[in-house]
């Protein structure tokens, strides 16, 4: 397997393939980075913070899709975060405990999936999705769940470790892999280096 | 590698053992019943509600599930290196909030099961379960595990329950799935523990045969009007499976009861050429469990393939979907050889997993 693109996105800045793309101070720095991406899909401004980061971290990747338009079934969504839903479950509870008015919209961005369910609509992809509670980023998890996933049909992962809670350290990683014949044993510290690198950034 | 379930543990109101759930199944009884001022304003709801689990219901009924477990299996299996544990789950333990939700599954399965490997947890809305299945099988195929433990657990709380209320999503009666006067979901808490292994027993084995996920693609809180999602997890499995479809004995969908979700299945099956085979719901018996249904209900479809016998699909009586399928309107004996398990939830997921019971 291949890692063939990888994004960042913190409060700090946006990253793609290791290079800074935006630097954001303010406290709403999703929008900043939307917006600069000039990307028309007003349906972003309804998202929670896990689809927002995931959105933007999936624009950034774009070029690295250009291979791969045609893939509708053999692309799988493997993410995974440490939270689930936490921001938009306080905001729920909020909705039905103080305003007395329990809020569907935010309710159906109670499970962590959905971020899925929103990148699989942008890119009408109908693949594999499965998301993970893990207690941290774990690179040997990925590795594995990738190459079942490969075992079982798959081309092309598209992997994200997504923990977005409105907090200083929220970040959003993402990163395509494609299946291939190079064996890269190295491939999970490769995967940690990277994330080491753009947590130092 | 073929990969083996063996039945684990099974808590719903419906009773504490395999056993007891054949019975209640055989005596079509359910366990959702009228629960008074459960509603966001106090309305009276249809839930399956689990009695004597108190005010930490999640954790509680996690203890229960883990104490049945460790009296059918011997340490030295549980806490074998080997041993691998996935917890397919919704929400865990919400009470929790503003902590972490999930912390309480780790502690508890540690200290009651005392696996050697950490939990790996799959969030994954309503098909969880059905993931969570086919997960352990590429865990087994790929020789990470000999054998996994898979526990599927959902809790009922005002969070679930207000939100699916906010919805419009709610029966104001027991869930009648597949009906043509079904008026939505009946809420519901379970916990099941299914146990696979990469050898079979000397009885009763049920082998998965494959498995496949799809995405709708489409919406992410509504059904695809063509099926589209599980269309293609249905076909992905056959394909994995080797199986053709004239194989299929029986059927166990997803059948929340909603509308749009039991005409968007209809619609999948049908451009399936599914139609003719037996198929029930059993969120009828359970309710709608989250995260604990595909779990339960594969349980159920393993008593089914034991014993011989197709349960009926309780609150159906004619059909409602625009495509006719072969709903189970009475317990029926037939040998059971293979089973299509379907599911799917929010975020347009939608899996698949086929079962065949080697005797």
């Amino acid at each position: 397997m291949k890692i063939i693109g990888h994004s960042y996105i913190n409060p700090r800045g946006a990253f793609l393939n290791g290079q800074n793309v935006s630097i954001a101070t303010e406290e709403n720095y999703l929008k900043k980075y939307f917006s600069e991406l000039e990307i028309d899909y007003p349906k972003f401004y309804k998202m929670d913070l896990l689809s927002k980061g995931s959105f933007l971290g999936d624009y950034l990747l774009r070029d690295s899709y250009k291979d791969l338009l045609h893939v509708e079934n053999e692309l799988q969504f493997i993410f995974a975060n440490s939270s689930s839903s936490k921001e938009t479950d306080i905001r729920f509870i909020e909705s039905y405990e103080i305003k007395k008015n329990p809020s569907p919209s935010l309710f159906v961005y109670t499970l962590p999936n959905i971020l899925t369910g929103e990148l699989a609509i942008k890119h009408k992809w109908f693949g594999e999705n499965i998301f993970f509670i893990l207690t941290k980023f774990d690179s040997n998890f990925f590795i594995d769940q990738i190459e079942m996933s490969f075992l079982r049909g798959n081309e092309y992962c598209l992997c994200g470790w997504v923990e977005m809670k409105g907090a200083p350290e929220d970040e959003c990683f993402m990163f395509l892999v494609a299946k291939s014949e190079v064996v890269n044993d190295n491939l999970s510290n490769k995967l940690n280096e990277i994330l080491n690198t753009y947590r130092n950034e | 590698m073929k990969c083996y379930l063996k039945y684990g543990a099974i808590i719903s109101p419906l009773g504490d053992s395999v056993e007891e759930h054949y019975s209640a199944f055989f005596e079509n009884k359910s366990g959702i019943k009228k629960e008074e001022k459960t509603g966001f304003n106090a309305e009276n709801l249809f839930l399956a509600k689990i009695e004597g689990l108190g005010n930490s219901r999640y954790d509680t009924l996690l203890k229960q599930a883990c104490e049945k477990l460790i009296e059918n299996y011997s340490s030295s299996f549980l806490q074998n290196p080997k041993t691998g544990i996935i917890v397919s789950t919704t929400k865990a333990n919400l009470a929790a909030i503003p902590l972490d939700t999930f912390e309480s599954t780790r502690k508890i399965i540690d200290e009651i099961i005392h696996t050697f490997s950490e939990p790996v947890i799959i969030s994954n809305a309503c098909i969880s379960g059905v993931l969570a299945v086919n997960t352990a099988a590429d865990y087994i195929q790929s020789g990470k595990f000999n054998q996994v433990i898979i526990i599927g657990i959902d809790a009922l709380s005002d969070f679930i329950i207000y939100g699916f209320q906010s919805l419009f999503a709610l029966s104001n009666e027991a869930c009648r799935p597949f009906d043509k006067e079904r008026k939505g979901i009946s809420l519901g808490e379970a916990c099941g523990i299914l146990v696979m292994k990469n050898t079979p027993d000397e009885d009763f084995n049920v082998e998965v045969l494959g498995g496949a996920s799809s995405n709708d693609a489409n919406h992410i809180s509504g059904p695809s009007r063509t099926g589209e999602g599980l269309y293609r997890a249905i076909n992905k499995t056959l394909e994995r499976s080797e199986v053709s479809k004239e194989e299929i004995d029986f059927i166990s969908a997803h059948g929340t009861a909603t509308l749009y979700n039991d005409e968007m299945e209809a619609i999948a099956f049908s451009r399936l050429g599914l139609c003719h085979i037996p198929t029930n719901s059993f969120k009828g018996y359970f309710g709608h469990t989250l995260g604990a249904a595909g779990i339960i209900e594969i349980i159920m479809c393993m008593v089914s393939m034991e014993k011989n016998v197709l349960f009926k699909s309780i609150g159906y009586s004619e059909i409602g979907t625009t495509e006719t399928l072969n709903i189970i309107s009475e317990n029926r004996k037939m040998e059971v050889n293979t089973v299509l398990k379907t599911a799917s939830g929010f975020g347009g997921g939608n899996a698949a997993v086929l079962l065949k019971c080697i005797q």
